[in-house]
């Protein structure tokens, strides 16, 4: 008996040795930040010199008042409700179209997939061009008149990024509904039809409730993805029209590292990991409880 | 699993060909053209002239074709040094990273201890967070850890940042592997490293490529990190080096096109080569069973 507990701590000791590289390196690359920001967040730090005068919840209240704060906050949000919709509604539309027995379904596949292969600068900056340069051309092929110019708008921006940020990714979370999709077993649709279920009532009540986990998955996924837009913004409007597409790491970028204000651009960044983990907590809550079991 | 159904419902098709399936098809062929067509786009302009940029429509076709473009992105990205550096990172990274969380989830599934629930629960803090939620503390630690501007610097950065996802990943995948294998070579007197290095690992190596496909996207995209880690021109990766060509030239874009093409072409062959092992890794825990 004694020997059999000393080979099992020694296994697990084994196993310790086996977890212990990366579990320093996680620790270091992200929790010793994470821990770093909150202390940071209640001092006055400007980056360079060696104190860090504490000023308690000084930076959070000054945050509250703070009106560049707060709009791109509300920039933020409406990004991502705006994406967490669209882009949810049109990917598992074009899921089903996909899953409808339509010929070439793969060719659609690749189409619908391959922008979100392209790094979200790029994104920006091509669609950029987009709007300023080839659809004013489709405008004079074809004789009409849209306003495509929807970066050089504070009305518009949103509606263009949101425009730019679709068109990369629908066809990631479109293949995650897709698979959800090919899972359900096909005698669920036939006894729904034998109990006499239209289309819509066999979309309701069999392949909504089956694809629960892939819907968790698109809208976490989703939202935490438009909570951190920044790179997008970089190479297409740089947070503008004035402040109109600014969002929170764009501001808090602009605050800690060209304004040199660390301790304030802290409290920013904790503001936004606490949105995220509440609405992590929350949606996976939330809708787990919705999955069916098995 | 999904796939394999897939297949079989390809082989015979549950429903049949009908009017509104042909109507289907033809709005999903509009939708592709317009999905695919700024692709195209980008394409076109990286042939043009810039003469031709001026002149004609951004719609026409170039009127030779000439690589000039592609010469002078090459110049400008600095492209033999930056594309290195892109590979690199990538590359040692996502290795890296393969065999940790490797390593991470075998023991944290095997091991009954407490302490490995906790180490799990842990790392899935991580995704919950992404770093660029934390981009200004990281960038702090970075500098104050002397980890800027090196390149073991900006690779311990990514690994760190993947490894939650990377356990994650793993550890969904550690059902494939039989568990009395791994009894068998215990009795024969392997320890836990040799089990795991002899036995294990072989077998992980489809999920390893997932894990390294979905990483290796991530990181060649990249830009925030890349862009707060590195400012030595000899560092630089692909992506900070095409924010400078974009910021620089903004009348002239043929070159800023041709270099995207570049920097878009090996992750796509990758992709294209990998796809079926990118698919696992986007629906793991999508699908039940």
């Amino acid at each position: 008996m004694k020997r059999n507990n000393t080979m099992e701590k020694n296994m697990e000791k084994q196993y310790l040795l086996l977890v212990l590289p990366g579990l320093i390196i996680f620790t270091i690359g992200l929790i010793i930040p994470l821990l770093l920001a909150f202390r940071y967040s209640f001092t006055s730090w400007d980056g360079m010199s060696a104190e860090k005068p504490f000023v308690g919840f000084k930076n959070y209240l000054d945050l509250l008042q703070d009106p560049d704060f707060r709009s791109a906050w509300w920039f933020t949000l409406k990004f991502t409700i705006g994406n967490t919709i669209i882009q949810n509604v049109l990917a598992l539309l074009f899921a089903v179209a996909l899953d409808s027995g339509i010929k070439a379904q793969k060719v659609y596949r690749t189409a619908f997939f391959v922008p979100c292969l392209i790094s979200a600068l790029i994104v920006g900056f091509v669609w950029l061009k987009m709007f300023s340069n080839v659809l004013p051309a489709v405008n004079e092929l074809l004789g009409t008149s849209f306003n495509f110019l929807l970066f050089g708008d504070g009305k518009t921006v949103l509606s263009g990024l949101l425009i730019a940020n679709n068109w990369q990714w629908v066809g990631y979370w479109m293949l995650i509904y897709l698979a959800g999709l090919q899972s359900i077993p096909g005698d669920l649709y036939e006894a729904a039809k034998v109990d006499g279920a239209g289309a819509w009532t066999r979309f309701k009540n069999v392949t909504i409730p089956m694809l629960a986990p892939a819907i968790t998955i698109c809208v976490v996924g989703i939202t935490t993805g438009s909570l951190k837009v920044y790179d997008l913004l970089v190479s297409s409007t740089k947070g503008g029209p004035g402040r109109a597409s600014t969002s929170v790491i764009y501001q808090t970028y602009a605050t800690a590292i060209n304004g040199r204000q660390y301790g304030y651009g802290s409290a920013m960044s904790v503001s936004l990991v606490i949105v995220l983990l509440l609405v992590a907590l929350i949606q996976v809550k939330g809708l787990k409880s919705k999955e069916v079991q098995q | 699993m999904a796939w394999n159904k897939k297949k079989q419902a390809e082989e015979a098709p549950h429903q049949r060909y009908t009017r509104t399936t042909l109507l289907i098809q033809i709005i999903m062929s509009v939708m592709a053209v317009v999905f695919i067509a700024p692709l195209l786009i980008i394409i076109n302009y990286s042939f043009k002239t810039k003469k031709e940029l001026y002149l004609t429509s951004p719609l026409s076709l170039p009127s030779s074709f000439q690589l000039d473009n592609y010469k002078k992105a090459f110049d400008k990205l600095n492209l033999a040094t930056t594309f290195t550096n892109t590979f690199l990172y990538t590359a040692v990274s996502v290795l890296i990273l393969a065999l940790l969380c490797g390593t991470t989830a075998w023991a944290i599934a095997r091991c009954r201890a407490r302490f490995f629930k906790f180490c799990y629960i842990y790392f899935i803090v991580g995704i919950l967070i992404p770093y660029q939620a934390l981009f200004l503390p990281i960038y702090i630690i970075g500098y104050r850890l002397n980890l800027t501007n090196t390149r073991y610097g900006i690779i311990f950065m990514y690994v760190a940042t993947g490894i939650s996802f990377g356990v994650f990943l793993m550890n969904s995948f550690m059902s494939t592997v039989p568990i009395e294998l791994e009894e068998a070579a215990r009795i024969d007197g392997c320890s836990v490293f040799r089990t795991y290095f002899t036995v294990v690992m072989p077998l992980l190596k489809p999920a390893m490529a997932t894990l390294i496909i979905m990483q290796a996207f991530q990181i060649w995209n990249d830009y925030l990190l890349a862009s707060l880690y590195v400012s030595k021109k000899e560092l630089k990766t692909l992506t900070v080096a095409i924010q400078s060509l974009f910021s620089a030239q903004t009348s002239d874009y043929t070159t800023a096109m041709a270099a995207i093409v570049i920097s878009v072409l090996p992750i796509a062959i990758l992709f294209m080569s990998l796809q079926k092992y990118f698919i696992k890794g986007m629906t793991v825990g999508a699908v039940k069973g």
